[in-house]
């Protein structure tokens, strides 16, 4: 990493947050979705009395070691550790694949792709900077919207049924293995697509697809078909490192001047 | 070394048109050189493959001795391009643009910003400078473009119509800090429709139609691929039998002369013949009279060729 590299992934990065458009839709979904969807929830299980006794027969049919505390309390720890992780994957998918996108075929569709071209940067650290810019903005998006979720979820905790929460170890996973990895494999697929798309909504629809797994792997959960244990979140995490690792390798060799400027 | 070499150079893009084909020339250091041609002639293309954005399909090129397509990084450490397609950041002002690709050239940030400053000073630019790109009019986007190419003193400027929506008086400027920079050994290469800008700033000049070179060489060398006869305009009291002319006007006629030598014989029979002459000059062809002359010879040819 050289300073020339530096600089263009700060100004991408500025420019991500400079333009209130791509940034407000890369904050209101995490917005949404750690701190709205677990305090529902949290009210939800704390204020309504039918809700706990629903909740209660849905205990008994689970396989939880882990019985400390109220009933309140094990239904929040159960939503935090084991329904939150899928819903938080989101996170990483559409902040990445966003900032992917904005910066490939953002600077191809405002004319700005071909002066960065004439720079002395090769191909390859072109390549290097903006796919690193997607997943420190993608990283960085995860770790607050993770930060903003316990402080809130913290608080209502406190405040209803008077005692604390913890995240339990399927949350490093999550942050230290499968958000940096499915960032990446968000970041391949868009740049991969980047060659042919010519807009940035175009691009950004090839993750898309990305989410679709996930949305199973919520339905699984409310359906009972699959319960996320912190060895299925070991095995995706190393699945999607794998082919984060092997999206990469091909997407930057994949490109060349000419195929870029069409 | 030569600052730029083309040998038999030819791009043929996918779908099978030919946009540059088999072109050869050379320029030296410090030339201004003008390519001349309509739409679609192949120099953006020429552009394009000297900068190493596109690999020939045959021959070569070189840019003071680095193959563009080979070592495209270095060659673009020494060059600055301006084309239609390479903008610049909207969200960024002038001065942030220009310290940017400043970084991106790997220049530190103080020697960026005296370098920004002073330019964005010659363009007159300098009060627009915290103003966002965004803000900017067209003239002097063009201008910021110069400045951006310009911001790591490069050895060659690739400049596609520079002038292109400027005003007379920014056109101008431009003009003269184009001869400045030539003048200190950087060469320019310059393509553009605008024949009389090019007739003002160029040394030597290069005619593309249809991806053909048709000439090159400075502006005397393509003047006599043309034609060597010069035109002469009098205003004469009156014109002795025999001497062939046009009449252009009351008293006002048009003279054409193998050379310069033949006008003092012109005089001297209207003088000779008891005439008075009160003005006499020789119009010589204009670049955009032998550009189009080429032209039109070079389609002829072709047609004839079809035949």
């Amino acid at each position: 990493m050289n300073t020339k590299q530096l600089a263009l992934i700060k100004k991408d990065i500025r420019g991500i947050t400079s333009n209130k458009q791509v940034f407000m839709v890369m904050l209101i979904v995490p917005l949404a979705l750690t701190i709205v969807l677990p305090s529902i929830l949290v009210f939800v299980t704390a204020l309504v009395p039918d809700a706990a006794s629903d909740f209660q027969a849905l205990l008994n049919m689970l396989p939880i070691t882990e019985r400390e505390g109220n009933q309140d309390q094990i239904i929040l720890r159960l939503v935090l550790n084991k329904i939150m992780p899928a819903f938080f994957l989101m996170i990483p998918i559409m902040a990445s694949s966003v900032m992917a996108a904005s910066s490939f075929v953002g600077e191809k569709e405002k004319h700005t792709l071909e002066t960065l071209l004439y720079s002395p940067l090769s191909l390859k650290q072109l390549f290097q900077s903006k796919i690193l810019a997607g997943f420190s903005v993608g990283m960085m998006v995860s770790f607050i919207s993770f930060a903003a979720m316990m402080i809130v979820l913290e608080i209502e905790m406190l405040f209803l049924t008077g005692a604390g929460i913890m995240p339990d170890i399927s949350w490093l996973i999550v942050m230290l293995l499968i958000a940096p990895a499915i960032s990446l494999v968000a970041i391949g697929i868009t740049v991969r697509g980047s060659a042919k798309a010519q807009t940035i909504e175009e691009a950004q629809q090839r993750a898309v697809f990305l989410i679709f797994p996930i949305i199973a792997l919520v339905i699984g959960q409310f359906t009972g078909v699959i319960l996320v244990s912190t060895w299925l979140l070991l095995g995706m995490g190393v699945v999607l490192a794998l082919l984060a690792a092997l999206l990469m390798k091909g997407a930057v060799g994949k490109f060349t001047y000419e195929k870029l400027l069409r | 070394m030569r600052a730029v070499l083309l040998e038999n150079l030819s791009k043929t893009y996918t779908g099978g048109n030919k946009a540059v084909d088999d072109i050869s020339f050379s320029l030296e250091q410090g030339e201004v050189f003008g390519f001349l041609g309509p739409n679609g002639a192949g120099k953006t293309t020429t552009i394009k493959l000297l900068c190493g954005m596109l690999t020939p399909s045959n021959g070569c090129c070189r840019v003071f001795d680095l193959d563009p397509a080979q070592n495209p990084e270095k060659l673009h450490q020494l060059s600055g391009v301006i084309t239609e397609h390479a903008q610049m950041y909207d969200h960024l002002s002038g001065l942030e643009n220009l310290i940017f690709y400043g970084t991106l050239f790997g220049m530190n940030l103080s020697d960026c910003e005296k370098r920004a400053t002073a330019l964005l000073e010659r363009l007159n630019l300098i009060d627009a400078r915290q103003r966002k790109l965004s803000a900017y009019s067209t003239g002097m986007r063009q201008r910021l473009s110069l400045a951006r190419a310009m911001i790591h003193s490069p050895k060659i400027l690739f400049l596609d119509e520079p002038t292109s929506g400027l005003d007379p008086e920014s056109a101008q400027n431009v003009n003269i800090l184009i001869q400045e920079l030539a003048a200190r050994g950087t060469t320019i290469f310059l393509c553009t429709h605008q024949l009389r800008y090019a007739q003002e700033i160029c040394t030597t000049y290069g005619l593309i139609n249809k991806g053909s070179l048709l000439a090159t060489g400075n502006i005397e060398e393509l003047r006599t691929m043309v034609s060597s006869k010069v035109k002469v305009r009098l205003k004469a009291s009156l014109i002795p039998d025999g001497m062939a002319y046009q009449k252009a006007g009351e008293h006002t006629y048009d003279i054409t002369v193998g050379s310069e030598d033949e006008i003092p014989l012109i005089v001297k029979g209207i003088v000779g013949a008891g005439g008075d002459v009160y003005h006499v000059s020789a119009e010589r062809m204009s670049l955009e009279e032998i550009y189009f002359s080429l032209i039109d010879m070079n389609n002829g040819k072709m047609e004839g060729g079809n035949l």
